[in-house]
């Protein structure tokens, strides 16, 4: 036992470092300086001095108050809440529809989708922007120009005087392409594993396409739904990397386009450069998504995905 | 046409075939269109943005881009940019970070699939938690290490550091995903293969090397180029942890556009970066497909 | 070469026991078939004796040499697995010299076996092909030369033919037995087919849950079945076994169902009338009995309806029904009774078997175990 337990070890060994040092240690330290004034990464005088629980309580006023913040709180809402409905929804018919097409065109179609999340973040922001562009060269102004539904070129994601819908729109938009294909691709395996019988039988009895989808489909699916919109969630609250750069290049207005994850990142590494505050904000997200994630695992039968190892060798 | 549905091919056929797949067009129009934007854009004199966009086809972009003029300071001044430098950047990151996740994973991920030790299936549980967890959380903690690290290391050197550093903490954040596709790759090699190599005459780790690894080459495929990509799409570690004047095709497109930069900016230039940047990517799109696809649906079976 | 020996071994499985303390020997140059149902926990004794499970409880031997804690690396076996595990990656001469080369072996001296066991085994216009090219049969013996090329003092065989097409199994089935008895390798041979185990075994040992069932050559296994299980395993198809009462007014007499009567032969009387049992249970195997039309000179008679009969061109299986119970009897061709007609079955004379309700042990060992006890 003892001899195996030593070859355990050394084959996880590379990955129990990198683990220790960039996720233990790195969560630890954070929940730390969420407890200290951290500015600026003065880490040598500033990691030590304790301010207890004053970044929370500044993080509860900012809450109160700030009308920047509350921006921000209603931002983190109205994105996750809608682009959570389009990542699952919207992954649920392409799913459907693609598997109900001729494989080819299928799979054409599916790598398409696939794009947006394998691009590099600087393409596809660089992609919105020339979407988005304030100028009449700008694809969206372009085209309503030409359709004569605007006269002049609009400023879409940042004109006041359609905020917070259309910076709202545009993060929501951008980011449901990317996040759209990931329940595809669940939910497409899960089809192509339906014995093909299944559907000819249902065929054979008279079922219409609607049919087939409502009664067949969407049913097999039940669980991988439950398992998306979990783990989509979990991943919506704690992303910024896209709405980072769409803020960074002004596409949307700052405080409209920042939810909770970019404002933390913000705050830390460009805005007032304030890590403790940070950190305490930060920590909420910990916990949020320590809860969803625990859950993700409860429904992700875990335990059938890890069969013991056979012999003893 | 005289093809039964039993026969393979699609379950819907006919009109309703067509108008799935006109409606399917329609829908991703968005895509088609922002792409070929970027594309056309590189190749032309101004944002060829709609179809009736009059443009002039030009080299021009490249020509300026590969020679490193990238933003005309004062009209058409050029401070020249080592481009060069910038797409070797990108990818000494990506490879790194391949290197570190392969070097990682590999190992590991055959253990959870054909070991028994302590905390094996919670080991595995908290790997699939820590591929979920707030990466900005992370990122704090990180930037700190990396900050209280710096002060011992020789100004000299201290490039490397932050290349090296870039590269292992990009790297982590794959290291999860990683893990747990090689596991599923490994949980398909029979186990009578390994037994055949210790009953004749093998250790476990000969066993490994030559009757496992061999069989999960695609494993070790799929997780190489997503690794790549990770480390060549990466925008935010290397803003946040390399110097400024070390660019990569990601922070030298977010320079151009981002915040005070923009009336220096010439956007079809911009447009050459970005499908120069894109290059790979699609590459590996194209000769991977079908094991992308599979992989991405094969860490969730059930 | 040499004898292998399990002894008091148990093999658990978290809360399964999939092995319950046997012992057995293997005899050295012997070939012996481990049959049982799936599950029964024969692959499980193979691999024990591997070296690839370690044993709960008990100790294995190899000859004198205690192998319980050694590695399968360090027994010196040849093991060809069902799926025959071939290297998909290597030619076949490369999966051939793998074990030698792990041994270190010169490569000339590799290049020569390897040569000399692909002779023998009709494979050498293969060495080049890899795995995926071969047919079922061709992987078998690509299997079994990778076994053999190391000279293993035991061999250790999987269930080797059940991937192979009937024909080709019964070919290659007693070719295996040559090649065994030629080496004179100690063989051990897993197998839920009986008729393999009854045709290339010198030694049979049945399994059931872990259990041994009975350990006995080919024709003891196949006459003289130690308990109901054996019993009703062995055969095709398999011994009518039915309950029955006892009747012990003269002598032991068993009533058998349609209302005939039965006294028993000698050698079950004594044991008969020592336990006096209210109950036993019958069997008797469908090539033992006839279909007869009057029931004569003292056979035991079973009178019943004709259900179903079976043409097999060599042979019919024609099925009576009686109280419930059905029984097949195996008859000549010609012999083709029509459904619902009355029939008698006569079982040849010392061909009923009689096992103890209880135990479901066959009473003529329980009546052996007391001669010998004194």
């Amino acid at each position: 036992m003892a001899r195996r337990g030593r070859q355990a070890l050394f084959f996880l060994l590379p990955m129990l470092i990198l683990v220790v040092a960039f996720y233990i240690l790195p969560l630890v330290l954070t929940a730390w300086i969420s407890f200290t004034p951290l500015t600026n990464w003065r880490v040598r005088d500033q990691l030590v001095d304790f301010v207890g629980l004053e970044n929370y309580v500044n993080l509860y006023y900012l809450a109160r108050y700030d009308p920047d913040f509350h921006k921000v709180l209603q931002t983190t809402l109205v994105f996750v809440v809608l682009t959570l409905f389009i990542n699952v929804v919207g992954g649920l018919v392409l799913a459907i529809l693609t598997y109900l097409i001729d494989e080819r065109i299928s799979l054409g179609y599916r790598l398409l989708w696939l794009l947006p999340r394998m691009t590099p973040l600087a393409v596809f922001g660089l992609l919105w922007y020339y979407f988005f562009y304030g100028g009449p060269q700008g694809t969206l102004n372009s085209f309503f120009l030409k359709m004569g539904i605007i006269d002049e070129p609009m400023r879409w994601g940042t004109d006041p005087a359609m905020l917070p819908y259309s910076a709202w729109a545009i993060i929501v938009f951008v980011n449901g392409l990317v996040g759209v294909s990931y329940g595809m691709i669940i939910f497409y395996s899960a089809f192509k594993n339906i014995p093909r019988e299944l559907i000819i039988a249902a065929r054979v009895d008279g079922a219409k396409t609607w049919e087939v989808i409502r009664h067949i489909l969407v049913p097999i699916v039940r669980w991988h739904i439950v398992f998306v919109t979990v783990w989509q969630l979990l991943s919506l609250i704690t992303s910024y990397t896209h709405l980072f750069v769409l803020v960074q290049w002004s596409v949307v207005d700052k405080w409209y386009g920042t939810t909770l994850a970019l404002y933390v990142f913000n705050t830390a590494f460009f805005d007032v450069k304030n890590q403790g505050f940070a950190a305490a904000a930060a920590v909420i997200l910990v916990i949020i998504g320590s809860i969803l994630g625990l859950l993700t695992l409860r429904i992700m039968r875990f335990s059938q995905m890890i069969s013991p190892p056979r012999g003893d060798i | 046409m005289g093809e039964g549905i039993g026969e393979g091919g699609p379950l819907v056929r006919g009109t309703m075939g067509i108008v799935i797949i006109l409606a399917l067009l329609l829908a991703s129009l968005p895509i088609i269109m922002t792409y070929s934007t970027l594309v056309m854009t590189s190749f032309a004199n101004t944002i060829v943005s709609s179809p009736w966009v009059k443009f002039r086809f030009t080299l021009e972009n490249w020509r300026l881009f590969l020679e490193g003029k990238l933003a005309p300071t004062a009209g058409i001044v050029y401070t020249p940019e080592d481009i060069l430098r910038f797409i070797l950047n990108t990818g000494i990151v990506a490879g790194g970070v391949t290197l570190v996740v392969l070097a990682a994973s590999v190992t590991s991920a055959y253990a959870f699939s054909r070991m028994n030790f302590f905390m094996r299936s919670g080991m595995m549980k908290l790997l699939i938690l820590l591929h979920a967890f707030p990466g900005v959380a992370l990122i704090v903690g990180v930037y700190a290490i990396y900050v209280f690290l710096n002060n011992y290391i020789p100004r000299d050197y201290s490039i490397y550091y932050s290349f090296i550093f870039v590269i292992i903490a990009r790297a982590s954040l794959e290291i999860p995903m990683a893990i747990w596709i090689l596991k599923g790759f490994f949980d398909r090699v029979p186990w009578e293969l390994e037994w055949a190599t210790i009953v004749d005459g093998g250790s476990r780790l000969t066993a490994l090397r030559t009757a496992v690894l061999p069989l999960v080459k695609p494993g070790i495929a799929a997780v190489a180029i997503f690794a790549f990509l990770a480390g060549w799409e990466d925008l935010i570690y290397v803003l946040v942890f390399l110097p400024p004047q070390e660019k990569t095709l990601a922070t030298y497109i977010e320079s151009q556009l981002g915040s005070g930069s923009l009336e220096t900016t010439y956007l079809p230039v911009v447009a050459a970066a970005g499908t120069l940047y894109l290059i790979p990517t699609i590459i590996f799109f194209v000769v991977t497909q079908r094991l992308l696809l599979e992989t991405m649906s094969g860490g969730l079976k059930g | 070469m040499v004898e292998v020996r399990l002894e008091g071994v148990t093999k658990r499985f978290g809360r399964v026991t999939a092995v319950n303390s046997v012992n057995l020997v293997f005899g050295d140059g012997e070939f012996t078939a481990l049959l049982g149902p799936s599950g029964s926990g024969k692959s499980t004794i193979l691999y024990l004796v591997a070296g690839i499970y370690k044993p709960s409880e008990g100790r294995i031997y190899f000859g004198d040499r205690d192998v319980t804690d050694l590695m399968p690396n360090e027994r010196n076996i040849g093991l060809v697995f069902q799926n025959y595990a071939l290297y998909p990656h290597m030619t076949v001469y490369d999966n051939i010299a793998f074990p030698l080369k792990l041994r270190r072996t010169p490569p000339e001296v590799i290049r020569d076996k390897v040569l000399e066991v692909a002779k023998f085994l009709h494979i050498s216009e293969l060495l080049d092909r890899y795995p995926a090219q071969l047919s079922g049969g061709q992987q078998q013996r690509v299997a079994l030369a990778r076994a053999l090329v190391k000279e293993p003092e035991v061999l250790l065989l999987d269930e080797p033919l059940s991937n192979l097409d009937a024909l080709l199994r019964i070919k290659i089935r007693s070719e295996l037995k040559r090649i065994q008895k030629e080496l004179g390798v100690t063989a051990i041979y897993v197998t839920h087919d009986q008729s393999e185990a009854l045709a290339m075994a010198d030694k049979v040992v049945v399994i059931n849950r872990g259990v041994i069932q009975q350990e006995a050559p080919p024709d003891t296994i196949y006459n003289e079945p130690r308990n109901v299980f054996v019993a009703s395993f062995i055969g095709s198809p398999p011994s009518n076994i039915f309950p029955a009462t006892m009747d012990y007014t003269e002598e032991p007499c068993i009533n058998l169902p349609g209302g005939t009567r039965h006294c028993v032969e000698e050698e079950y009387a004594g044991v008969l009338w020592r336990m006096k049992p209210s109950k036993v249970i019958v069997g008797f195997r469908p090539e033992h009995a006839e279909i007869v039309e009057n029931p004569v000179d003292g056979r035991p008679v079973i009178v019943g309806e004709v259900y179903t009969v079976e043409p097999l061109g060599r042979e019919n299986i024609v099925t009576v029904a009686s109280e419930d119970i059905h029984l097949k009897v195996i008859t000549p061709p010609e012999v083709r009774p029509e459904a619902g007609e009355l029939v008698y079955v006569a079982v040849e004379r010392g061909k009923l078997m009689l096992f103890d309700p209880q135990t479901e042990i066959n009473l003529k060992y329980i009546a052996r175990e007391w001669s010998q006890g004194g």
